[in-house]
């Protein structure tokens, strides 16, 4: 019987991981595109542990919200603590619709309003470099969060209110360059999770796209739109401290940021950053508000 | 009458003793500048090797060694400058800086650690190791502004 038992679970996670071998080599993803497409989109951070020889991507970063605490989970393809089980649609509804293979409703702490803007292409080969991940066994920690934000049904109703899914759309009148800046900075780098204030239900408030106010932690975060982004600085000057985490002066920004610049924009190719920094340019100006 | 007379000249001249250690306190406005100026150098002498660690500043193992020895010193300055004196100056400062002053403390410390480990490590010549050491002092500074300066 124990024996029936073992076999059962090894041919379990034996099926778990054929897949995984397979769509390696039957998708048409790019490993290696996937692999930048991970750092454009942060994935790292939220889902690797902050403690010394944490396993990348193995989950465990607790994200403190007003909310509760949400804990990244393990995305290596472990079939068990992992997606090692998902397939492919799996993994694109999950950034589209913010759903679980079972259809369960994820918490807006995982960024899909933004990724719902990824294309084809791109989840694709995310989805490819991620199957190339080491297998880690590492549990994923259970969310901590209060009632009644900790009913996932709840979350149907924020996402009738707050989520708008649907590709990303070019601005047929801007230039190719800042379509590929709004493209990074909206739908990959997610950076209105946190520079975009939230009202109390946690949604964010449009009409000050990008301007800055409180974050998820609530902590002042800077306004970007051309009414205070750095209005001393060149554009070589936001380039640098985009890529090298310090000023000219020799400042270093707040950790928030200074992990943001060592995961994702950091490792941006130079053409890619100077799109950020000319769609940022281009937004409306809105001066901050009144505290 | 006269005993009295003495005493008071006594007690006088005690009082001008620690009236003096009170006026050598500087003025709020100054102590804010003295503290902002060594940030201000803790930022000249951290800035050329903060980019090392990534690549995005050529590796120069005198260069860290020179400037470690200087933030070392440095780094001491700033913190008796935060004193509640200078609560209601116009800075970057948060009043978490003088309401968790023992957090804040505690950033201070550290970053005198981390920083003490740099010129230790610096001296040893382990390439990999001092990058290390140079990111976990940005990683430092960082960690500290997020919770007591303002954007």
């Amino acid at each position: 019987m124990m024996l029936k038992v073992q076999a059962t679970l090894l041919l379990m996670s034996l099926v778990g991981a054929v897949p995984a071998v397979l769509a390696q080599g039957s998708a048409q993803g790019d490993i290696k595109r996937g692999e930048y497409l991970s750092k454009a989109a942060g994935c790292l951070g939220c889902h690797t542990d902050e403690k010394k020889g944490a396993v990348n991507y193995a989950g465990g970063r607790a994200l403190k919200t007003p909310f509760g605490t949400f804990y990244g989970p393990n995305i290596t393809p472990h079939p068990e603590a992992g997606i090692g089980k998902w397939s492919e649609a799996d993994f694109a509804r999950a950034l589209r619709e913010g759903k679980r293979p079972d259809g369960a409703n994820y918490f807006p702490a995982f960024p899909y309003p933004s990724f719902t803007g990824m294309t084809d292409a791109d989840v694709r080969d995310l989805w490819a470099y991620l199957r190339t991940l080491p297998a880690s066994a590492q549990a994923s920690r259970p969310h901590d969060v209060g009632f009644p934000y900790n009913i996932r049904f709840a979350v149907t109703f924020w996402k009738a209110l707050f989520f708008t899914p649907g590709p990303f759309t070019p601005d047929p009148k801007a230039s190719e360059t800042i379509n590929r800046g709004a493209y990074l900075t909206t739908a990959l780098g997610h950076c209105g999770e946190c520079h975009t204030p939230r009202n109390s239900m946690g949604g964010p408030r449009k009409e000050r796209f990008l301007a800055g106010g409180k974050g998820p932690e609530g902590k002042d975060i800077p306004n970007l739109t051309p009414a205070k982004l750095k209005k001393k600085w060149g554009d070589k000057d936001l380039a640098d401290f985009l890529s090298s985490g310090v000023t000219p002066d020799g400042d270093v920004p707040a950790e928030a940021m200074g992990e943001v610049i060592r995961n994702t924009t950091g490792l941006l190719t130079p053409a890619d950053l100077a799109a950020m920094i000319a769609y940022l340019r281009s937004l409306p100006a809105i001066d901050d508000e009144k505290k | 009458m006269k005993t009295k007379l003495i005493l008071s000249g006594v007690v006088l001249l005690v009082g001008t003793g620690y009236g003096a250690a009170v006026l050598a306190q500087a003025k709020p406005d100054v102590l804010v500048k003295q503290r902002q100026s060594a940030m201000t150098l803790i930022g000249k002498y951290f800035g050329p090797i903060a980019g090392m660690p990534s690549g995005k500043a050529p590796y120069n193992a005198e260069t860290v060694i020179r400037n470690a020895g200087y933030l070392d010193v440095l780094s001491k300055m700033p913190w008796d400058g935060f004193v509640d004196s200078t609560k209601d100056e116009k800075t970057r400062a948060l009043p978490a800086v003088f309401t968790d002053s023992a957090k804040f403390k505690e950033g201070g410390d550290r970053l005198q650690s981390t920083i003490a480990q740099l010129v230790k490590v610096s001296k040893g010549g382990d390439e990999a190791a001092v990058k290390a050491a140079i990111a976990d002092v940005g990683k430092t500074c960082g960690g500290c502004h997020e919770n007591f300066r303002a954007k």
